[in-house]
Formats: structure tokens, C-alpha cells, sequence
């Protein structure tokens, strides 16, 4: 089993998650990711369009234009703020706008709003990084990728859990509250039941799931919550992620 | 002029003020800078930072000369990333034509080796832009805060409703004899019978176990 292309295999080789959303526009970039940097890719349904990296970190592709347009500004907020709930580290690929064939390439213009939408991501934590195409941003992904596994947050499990019920395990973890899908991925590999996982300590956790102790400290609560059935029945249904 | 550096570092500007190292003195940044309605105060020596902004924000602007010229600047980079102070530290660089094909492994170095955000700017124009936008930001709520905490209770329910077999009105009615997750999973199945019959409890319990 461990021939599988999507374990990690030598040390040193990255895995990185890729949300099925991100395939149709970004196929140059898996293919790079896979042939040019031989990294273990694995795609798969996230809750948004992004790449997971590492156990902590997610990174977001978009455009320069898209970074740009005021009417993106809720939707971007939306969805980095959700990532924070998720990830330690948020990192934002902003990618330079592709000029079709036999157009002339317009230089960009940079507006107020552009720039205030910097000073607001960098001020929040959020890091930056600049890509030409495509390739570059593969090539940076893997790196953001070694520099996580050089810091011991590499995801070090299979991408990839074998059976329906652990994959039903699975989709439990990743409805727990602030937990990515790679610790999710990092508890159905570490713990052989759900009862193993929801009886144990809170260094169990931190340790089956690689993960901070504030959030295991967060998933232990969580699973010893008492609900008020009241709440429940009167508020809406629905992950709110 | 007396202070001592460290005395510096750890005062940031009065709001609408800009603390700028003395070698931009005569620069189109600063005039830029002050054409926008900022207050530009000098100082001798800012430590390795350029600017000192009021919302604590520390700026080292890295120019197309600097790349150009050669190496001294990672030199600088790394002093600045070593200066420990509570300023929130952001690195500029002039992304020209003629720095272009630096540029990729200036970011690298900068982002990926030593961790400080970088932003690129075509010049002084875009960079005083940019700083005055930075001030101005200050004082306006951030987009991208990190949320504040939520209610647990539709969690829960979620969650219990990933249990194969189980909907919304089977997880209402388990939550209501078994109000957590724990209780939930150590019920046996005699117990969870009378609520989900006798399949289903078989099934819940085998799930978890």
C-alpha cells in the first residue's frame, strides 16, 4: 500500500491538498505540482477553493484583478476569515492577470482600494506573495510546503483513508469546529475509533491530530458540550463555516 | 537628537505623522507624502527601518538601486527581521523593469526565509500611496479580523448528523436524551433503541466504536 503516488513518499517530498474547485482553471499548476515537483497531490472537497500545505497552513490563489475589484472585497473577507478559523498560517498567492493570446498586456492600475486592501491583509496577518503564472505559483506552493515540513508541520499521513467507515470518520472530523481537512486527515489516521478520539485527553488530541493545544483544548470542550435542545430547534440547521 | 535608538523604537508618531530616517529627506516619497496631508518628522537613525508609522507599523523600503547594487541589502533585511520590537515590520519593494528578474528570489528570501510580508511597489509614487492608505486604514475597522466565537449547539448538531443514518429529526431527538457528544457515543445500544429503533442503534453504536 505504501506504493500509492499519493502518500508521501521519500522524505523530503511535500503533500498538498488541492480543493476540487480549483482544478478547472489551475490544470498547468496541478500539472506542475505532480511532474515538475513530484509532489504528492491529492484533490479533494474542501469548503472553498484554496490548498492545504501543511497541518496549519492554507493558502488562497487570486488574481491581481480579482485582488482589485471592489465587488470582490465581502467575498475575499468571507473567505480568509473562514480559512482563519481553520488555519494557523493564511497565505494569499496573488498572481498576475494572464493576457490572452494576441492581446496587448494592459499595466496594471493601482487604485486606493487595491492598496487599502493590502495594508488591511498584511495588517492582519495574512502573508503575501507575488506570482507571474502559473508555474510560479506551483513552484512557490511546494515551497511554502518545505519550509512547514522543515518546521515539523508537514503532513505526514497518507492523504488518503482506505474504507467507507473510515471515510465516514472522516467527514465527522472535518464538521469538528476548527478543525482542517489535514487534521481531520491526521485523526482518522490516529486514532482506530471515533469513542478512542472523543474519550481522550487533551495531549491525545493535540498529538493524534498535529495540531495547537488551544485547539485540541477546543475539540475536547466541544465534545463534552452539553446542548441546550431548546437552541438547537430554534436556530438554523447548517455548518456555518 | 539625543535619544538613544532603543528609546526610539518603542515610540510610534502621533497619528498623521510619519517618522522617516533622515536619508529620505529630499526624496519624491516624502514629497509625495506630505503632499497627501501627512506630518513628516526626521530622524538621524531608525534603527534599519525607513518609516515608522502611527498604527506601529515599521517599514524598510528596498530600492531598485539596492537590488541592482547587489547583496549589502540582505544584509540589512536580516538586521531588520532581528530587531526585535513590537512594531509590525513590512518590507517594500521597487518591483521595476529593471528589478524584475531579482525579484523572485528577493521574495523568497524575504517571505519564504525570513518571514516579513512583503509588498512590491513600482516606485516612490505607488509606495507613499501605499504608506498613506496604511495610515489611513488605521483608523477604519479591518475586513479581515479573525471572528469572534460561535454557538456551539448547531455544531453539535451537525456534526451528529455525519452518523450514517442519522438526519436532522433523528440527531434532534438523540441530542435531547444525550446532550453531548461524549454522552452520545458511550450510550449503549439498548439505550439508544426506544429513540432510532433497533437497526439504527446498532449502527450508531457501531460507528463509534
Amino acid at each position: 500500500a505504501s506504493s500509492s503516488t499519493d502518500s508521501p513518499a521519500s522524505p523530503g517530498s511535500v503533500s498538498i491538498l488541492v480543493d476540487s474547485r480549483c482544478i478547472s482553471g489551475a490544470v498547468e499548476l496541478l500539472t506542475s505540482l505532480r511532474q515538475r515537483h513530484a509532489a504528492a497531490v491529492l484533490v479533494c472537497s474542501l469548503d472553498a477553493s484554496y490548498f492545504i500545505v501543511s497541518n496549519r497552513m492554507a493558502v488562497e490563489k487570486l488574481s491581481q484583478s480579482d485582488l482589485a475589484a471592489m465587488p470582490n472585497r465581502k467575498r475575499l473577507a468571507d473567505r480568509v476569515n473562514s480559512l482563519q478559523r481553520l488555519f494557523e498560517r493564511v497565505c494569499l498567492i496573488v498572481e498576475k492577470d494572464r493576457t490572452k493570446a494576441g492581446e496587448a498586456s494592459r499595466p496594471f492600475q493601482r487604485t486606493r482600494y487595491y492598496d487599502s486592501m493590502l495594508a488591511a491583509l498584511v495588517r492582519s496577518g495574512i502573508r503575501l506573495l507575488w506570482s507571474d503564472c502559473a508555474e510560479e505559483t506551483a513552484a512557490l506552493l511546494v515551497e511554502l510546503s518545505r519550509v512547514e515540513l522543515r518546521k515539523g508541520h508537514g503532513i505526514a499521513v497518507p492523504l488518503e483513508v482506505k474504507g467507507q467507515r473510515r471515510e465516514q470518520a472522516l467527514q465527522l472530523y472535518s464538521s469538528l469546529p476548527s478543525v482542517n481537512y489535514a487534521q481531520a486527515l491526521n485523526l482518522s489516521h490516529n486514532f482506530r475509533t471515533i469513542a478512542q478520539l472523543v474519550n481522550s485527553s487533551v495531549e491525545a488530541i493535540q498529538k493524534g491530530g498535529c495540531m495547537s493545544r488551544i485547539r485540541a483544548e477546543e475539540i475536547y470542550r466541544f465534545l463534552r458540550y452539553s446542548c441546550d435542545s431548546f437552541l438547537i430547534k430554534t436556530s438554523k440547521a447548517g455548518k456555518t463555516s | 537628537m539625543e535619544a538613544k535608538p532603543c528609546d526610539l523604537m518603542t515610540a510610534a508618531p502621533p497619528y498623521g505623522h510619519v517618522l522617516c530616517s533622515e536619508k529620505w529627506t529630499d526624496s519624491a516619497l516624502v514629497r509625495a507624502l506630505r503632499g497627501g496631508g501627512l506630518k513628516i518628522l526626521f530622524e538621524k537613525e531608525l534603527h534599519v527601518a525607513d518609516f515608522l508609522l502611527p498604527n506601529k507599523s515599521s517599514i524598510l523600503y528596498v530600492s531598485e538601486c539596492d537590488i541592482i547594487a547587489g547583496s549589502s541589502y540582505k544584509r540589512k533585511l536580516v538586521r531588520y527581521r532581528n530587531a526585535s520590537n513590537s512594531f509590525q515590520e513590512l518590507v517594500l519593494v521597487e518591483r521595476t523593469g529593471l528589478s524584475e528578474q531579482y525579484f523572485s528570489a528577493l521574495q523568497r528570501f524575504v517571505v519564504l526565509e525570513l518571514g516579513l510580508p512583503l509588498l512590491p511597489v513600482g516606485g516612490q509614487a505607488e509606495a507613499s500611496q501605499l504608506i498613506s492608505q496604511m495610515i489611513q486604514a488605521d483608523g477604519r475597522e479591518n475586513i479581515f479580523r479573525k471572528s469572534s466565537c460561535r454557538l456551539l449547539d448547531p455544531l453539535v448538531l451537525t456534526l451528529v448528523q455525519q452518523i450514517p443514518g442519522v438526519g436532522r429529526v433523528k440527531a434532534l431527538t438523540l441530542l435531547q436524551n444525550f446532550s453531548s457528544i461524549q454522552q452520545l457515543c458511550s450510550a449503549a445500544p439498548e439505550e439508544l433503541e426506544p429513540m432510532v429503533g433497533q437497526t439504527l442503534a446498532q449502527q450508531i453504536h457501531s460507528f463509534f466504536h
